[in-house]
């Protein structure tokens, strides 16, 4: 059945993957900017900001999904935009679950090695921004790394994106909500068939990304 | 330049206190001190690393370059970690050499031992002019004739610069080959300071005498 090629599948899939890699990739470029800078400087309020951002790395799925849903419901302040029930939803909704984590992520890895790297680099009288330059590029392979868990958290999620997309078919239906659906039908095959592309999807991306460390390594 | 009150407390710890201090052009001073007799945080403050406590007052300074007690290796070629502190490629290619790291230039600095990159670090902090250089212990990691090599360099650095160099270290012999003064740290107090060869040979001190009869000088 899934090699038969099932044009319902496919959408699925399709919907899964633009909505998980833009989710990802758009808490990526907004959390490691403020994940580097959050390490390497000093300011007042730093330790409530870091405690905040764990806090939120602890924001259920359903609480986000709540959010968004009130926000882009019809009489919601966003309601105007219309999103409620679309990809874009999905998205934001994504983006505010995983944003954070990036944050975390690149600030805690940061914390270990931004105090040697600005010793060093300012004693070599380096200008701010050419630090800042060193630093991400002293983080990259963890930057990679923590997309992947960005990617991979995306694409497993379901408590918000159900919510706020509402699991149409042919419209915001991923493969999380699909499994859900399936299950609750009572549709097992169909549920576990989706299961082993999801793993298919992780295994293969894993697989990319550690071929192309091993390449830019040498 | 000068140093007046320079006092740096870490939760209400003062680990460095020096009443005044000037700092002359065109000579070598080496720092001596126990373990946290306050060395490196003598350094961190002259570099603005590290925030000195109010009230006190670094005055006509210049431009500081700095070689930490912990250098870090930039994930890049040994050559490239270089060039990071100046563009001269003739001078890196001529530093690479006597430093003895020729074949190793185009390596990844992640892969060097302890000492290489010790040498690749100093490589890196003599790049650029300054007013005046600090070296946290640039040769603690290195071997012998490393370290007469690297001696040489900084000597000449500082000839060719006329800036003032600050060398922390922990050999005494070290200090007598390279310094022409001697600062002595005791808990954050400067014990006794002086020309080298008066203070190590004849410290006035008690508390550099009983440092200096451990080391043996
Ligand atoms: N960030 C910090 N927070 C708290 N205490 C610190 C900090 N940095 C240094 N100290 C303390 O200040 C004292 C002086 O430290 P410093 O690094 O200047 O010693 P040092 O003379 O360089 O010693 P060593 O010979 O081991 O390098 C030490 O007792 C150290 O524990
Ligand atoms: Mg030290």
């Amino acid at each position: 059945m899934v090699l038969s090629g099932d044009s319902q599948l496919f959408q699925i899939i399709g919907v899964t993957l633009r909505m998980s890699l833009t989710s990802s990739l758009a808490a990526l470029l907004i959390g490691v900017p403020p994940g580097i800078l959050v390490s390497m400087y000093n300011f007042k309020g730093k330790n409530a900001l870091i405690v905040l951002n764990r806090t939120l790395m602890g924001l259920p799925p359903v609480v986000c999904g709540l959010l968004c849903y009130m926000l882009f419901s019809g009489n919601g302040p966003l309601g105007y935009m219309k999103l409620l029930f679309t990809v874009k939803a999905m998205i934001i909704a994504q983006v505010i679950l995983i944003t954070p984590q990036i944050i975390g992520n690149t600030e805690s890895y940061m914390r270990l090695i931004c105090d040697d790297i600005r010793a060093t680099a300012l004693g070599l009288s380096l200008p701010k921004g050419k630090i800042l330059l060193l630093a991400l590029n002293e983080s990259k392979y963890q930057i990679i790394s923590t997309y992947l868990f960005g990617f991979s958290r995306g694409i497993a999620e379901v408590g918000a994106v159900s919510m706020v997309g509402g699991a149409i078919a042919f419209k915001t239906n991923v493969m999380t909500t699909a499994i859900m659906n399936y299950t609750n039908r009572g549709d097992f095959t169909m549920g576990v068939a989706l299961g082993m592309i999801l793993l298919a999807m992780s295994l293969i991306l894993n697989c990319s990304v550690y071929l192309i460390q091993g390449k830019v390594n040498k | 330049m000068k140093v007046e009150n320079l006092t740096k407390t870490y939760g209400g710890r003062r680990v460095l206190s020096i009443d005044n201090f000037n700092f002359e052009k065109g000579v070598i001073y080496a720092v001596l001190g126990a373990n946290g007799s306050g060395k490196s945080t003598l350094a961190k403050l002259l570099c603005s690393l590290e925030r000195a406590d109010e009230m006190s007052k670094i005055t006509d300074i210049g431009k500081v370059l700095y070689m930490p007690q912990k250098s870090y290796c930039f994930q890049m070629s040994v050559m490239k970690n270089i060039l990071l502190g100046g563009r001269d490629e003739k001078r890196a290619k001529m530093l690479i050499e006597r430093l003895g790291l020729t074949r190793l230039s185009a390596s990844a600095a992640a892969s060097l031992s302890g000492g290489e990159s010790a040498r690749m670090a100093l490589a890196r902090t003599l790049m650029s002019k300054c007013d005046m250089l600090i070296l946290d212990e640039p040769t603690a990691a290195m071997d012998i004739s490393s370290t007469s090599v690297s001696e040489e360099i900084i000597k000449e650095y500082a000839r060719e610069n006329g800036c003032c160099v600050l060398l922390i270290t922990h050999s005494v012999k070290q200090a007598l080959r390279v310094a022409d003064e001697v600062i002595f740290l005791y808990e954050g107090e400067i014990a006794e300071w002086g020309e080298a060869k008066s203070v190590l040979n004849d410290p006035k001190d008690g508390r550099t005498r009983r440092f200096l009869e451990f080391y043996g000088a």
